[in-house]
């Protein structure tokens, strides 16, 4: 049906008999100049846990530095520009384009069967322009960093001494980035569909891309724009946002937010994903309520534009304002739970088995939901006033962010990890790190909300000593995560060399890209497969021999 | 998915299927899309400025000058040639196609060009750039983000011009100059809009 993506190679249709992508081509130049999706897959893996690597180290320095009420281990102003650069490493380079761009580019096109996306020069270009970006904001490092927070807003952004012009030209161009990816995945799920694959038999994590992109292309403008505007405001010190001449700072939040809130949503949609392919593989049935997941990705996308005033409730907006800006926020809630509602649905009486990214799945589930609900203390206006600005804020959107999109993404990178990279990694050392991060994240977050509660404001230095205990749990618990991530490491990297090599579908998925082999040849499929069903699990069996999954005799036209 | 029931019935173009024609159609129209907000917010961003200053423009300061109208008519024109390039491709006839993107490129460079001349004119007029002003700060920002994308679109313009003097495009085969034109009338799109809201403003 599809010429493009349907490419008929005359030999090698045995699948593990084709030479991996992993193979095809040595050399540094192989790899920064491919135009195979798995490639730019991996580099953008590489990249974003180099970034979250770098936004680690700064989020332990800020946990190092708040462990007394005075100074620890920097200056003040030192801990300004760390906590800044840890907000926007995290943001802008690891968990915008953490699961799009590196966990998407891989499997959106072995999801779709397809041999890549439709624009595979774009999507090379879109790498290119991410390190790029990435690039600025290390140089914006050396020269000292920015001390704005990583929201830059003016008038402080427009006056202070510290580097702020190379830190928001780089995310100006991680936003180009941003919104080649989103136009790239948008064409390709509409033009590269296979036989059998109507919209409503689309994988969930293809939905959720998808609403991912649509954001990605209306709302990253907006935020180009925005950080043009300031840029030029600081080099020829005359802009928009100036009130010396007429212009308004809140302005600059209005625009920021617009672009930011949204952003959250290119976050957290395409961890929605993951965990709704995760959720089901391992609870060995099908996901419940497929409609309704896939739609309230879509309503998810639209409320997303409609809510980003909730970040600005104390900036002097008209209580009208507010109170509108309030009820669209808890409107936000009603679609989430129809998700969270649905997983929970999908593993009830299920044979759930907890392998790694099963751990991360149950994690993100319970996590998400804490993080959610407080959004509704903060998204009610009488309680926001008290709340805002305070460790409460932080400990919310950490539960989205980090306890929502970070152990989506490990889930997503354990459960993906055979099919990338063609082994196996060390289940029950998987087991122990995501017990640490867990146990870890909740003790460093959870304490965040009582003191925030109680008033401690965040973004300062020093405290007062009754906050000095629940620094010191929040501490205690990044450390303990830190551990956890650095074992993470370890026994991947370990698996690299030594892990047992991976089956086909060591997970008994029903996905296309399953059906390749572990790493997939750079074509993908030698011929066109046909989709099914994607969450009928039924036919698929264990097989000892294989140690992973094939499909009953019965069904062998599911076969590759 | 409609549209791809009668792919069987209509000619396919050489050297690309119809199926990769429609993707980079849309994958530009995507992009268009994406930019048109850009364009958008600047706007919005403009009009909540100028609804919320007391003093817009400051008498020592000069009007929008007359150019404006110049460069307006330059890009309509433009954006007219370059569509019956396109018509004129589609029916083969090439060599005419080829001086209507000849032309195109002439006047699309000539709007650039007119849009200089009127900054100059301003700066001359003492109100350069970096006039502590929104009225003169606007004014710039708004053509200088505009013209930033003509010349972007100049430089595809002008590779798909050489190309098809050259001879890559056929009939059939012409993505080039597909996107050339969806591009060009995007910018004299967002011109108009531009235009007609910094007439009605001052």
């Amino acid at each position: 049906m599809n010429t493009v993506s349907s490419p008929v190679p005359p030999a090698a249709a045995e699948p593990g008999h084709a030479p991996s992508y992993l193979q095809d081509g040595h050399g540094i130049k192989s790899w920064i100049m491919t135009l195979d999706h798995k490639r730019i897959g991996v580099l953008y893996l590489i990249s974003i846990l180099a970034a979250m690597f770098l936004g680690g180290l700064f989020a332990m320095l800020i946990r190092t530095e708040l462990l007394t009420p005075a100074k620890t281990v920097m200056e003040a102003e030192t801990y300004n520009r760390v906590f800044t650069l840890h907000g926007a490493i995290m943001i802008f380079l690891f968990i915008i384009p953490g699961i799009p761009a590196a966990l998407g580019n891989f499997v959106l096109p072995l999801m779709l069967g397809a041999r890549d996306v439709a624009f595979p020069r774009l999507n090379r270009l879109s790498w290119h322009l991410y390190v790029i970006g990435a690039l600025f904001a290390v140089y914006s490092l050396i020269h000292g960093g920015a001390d704005t927070g990583w929201t830059f807003y003016t008038p402080y952004s427009t006056t202070t001494t510290s580097a702020v012009v190379p830190i928001t030209f780089g995310a100006f161009i991680l936003g180009f980035s941003s919104i080649l990816t989103g136009l790239n995945f948008i064409v390709t799920i509409h033009r590269f569909r296979p036989p059998g694959m109507g919209w409503f038999r689309m994988p969930l994590f293809l939905w959720a891309l998808y609403a991912t992109a649509i954001i990605q292309v209306l709302a990253t403008p907006v935020l180009g724009i925005t950080l043009l505007l300031l840029i030029v405001e600081r080099v020829l010190g005359v802009g928009i946002f100036d009130p010396t001449l007429g212009g308004d700072p809140v302005l600059f939040q209005h625009f920021f937010w617009f672009y930011s809130h949204p952003a959250v949503y290119i976050m957290i949609l395409p961890a929605m994903g993951v965990i709704s392919e995760l959720v089901s593989t391992f609870s060995r049935k099908h996901i419940f309520g497929y409609k309704a997941i896939a739609y309230s990705s879509v309503a998810i996308a639209f409320l997303s534009f409609l809510v980003w005033g909730h970040h600005m409730f104390v900036s002097g907006q008209s209580p009208m304002a507010n109170m509108i800006f309030s009820a669209l926020t808890f409107s936000v809630a009603i679609p989430s739970a129809v998700k969270v509602f649905n997983w929970v649905a999908t593993m009830y009486k299920g044979s759930i088995k907890m392998d790694a990214p099963m751990t991360y799945t149950v994690a993100f589930i319970l996590l998400f939901g804490i993080g959610g609900l407080t959004g509704l203390f903060l998204g009610a206006l009488a309680t926001d006033v008290h709340l805002h600005d305070t460790y409460f804020v932080v400990a919310h959107f950490h539960y989205t962010m980090m306890g929502g999109v970070l152990m989506a993404f490990m889930g997503g990178l354990h459960y993906w990890w055979p099919k990338i990279f063609g082994r196996m990694y060390n289940e029950k050392l998987a087991n122990i790190a995501s017990l640490m991060i867990v146990v870890g994240f909740n003790i460093t977050f959870l304490s965040q909300f009582i003191m925030g509660s109680l008033g401690m404001p965040r973004r300062y230095y020093n405290y007062r000593p009754e906050f000095a205990s629940y620094h010191q749990w929040s501490t205690a618990g990044a450390f303990l995560q830190a551990i956890g991530f650095i074992l993470v490491a370890v026994y991947l990297i370990h698996s690299l060399r030594r892990g047992r090599l991976a089956p086909a579908n060591p997970w008994g998925s029903a996905t296309l890209e399953w059906r390749c082999a572990s790493p997939p040849p750079t074509e993908n499929f030698a011929t066109q497969p046909t989709a099914g069903d994607p969450y009928d699990l039924k036919p698929l069996v264990f097989d000892p021999k294989l140690g992973g999954f094939t499909y009953r005799a019965e069904s062998a036209e599911g076969v590759a | 998915m409609n549209s791809e029931d009668d792919r069987e019935t209509r000619p396919v173009p050489s050297g690309m299927t119809r199926s990769e024609a429609n993707t980079g159609r849309f994958g530009m129209a995507i992009f268009l899309i994406s930019l048109s907000i850009l364009f958008a917010a600047s706007i919005i961003g403009y009009l909540v400025v100028r609804m919320r200053a007391q003093l817009w423009r400051t008498t020592n300061l000069p009007p929008l000058p007359s150019g404006l109208w110049l460069s307006t008519g330059i890009l309509v024109a433009c954006s007219v040639v370059i569509h019956y390039a396109l018509v004129q491709t589609r029916r083969n006839n090439l060599g005419a196609a080829r001086k209507f993107l000849l032309a195109a490129s002439v006047l699309g460079t000539g709007f650039l060009v007119n849009q200089f001349v009127n900054w100059l004119a301003l700066t001359a007029a003492q109100m350069p750039p970096t006039a502590r002003n929104l009225y003169a700060f606007t004014f710039y920002m708004l053509t200088g983000l505009h013209a930033a994308h003509v010349i972007g679109g100049l430089v595809q313009l002008g590779v798909v011009t050489r190309r098809s003097f050259r001879g890559a495009y056929t009939a059939q085969y012409h993505p080039g100059i597909t996107y050339a034109a969806m591009y060009w009338h995007f910018l004299d799109a967002v011109w108009v809009v531009m235009f007609l809201v910094m007439i009605v403003q001052n």
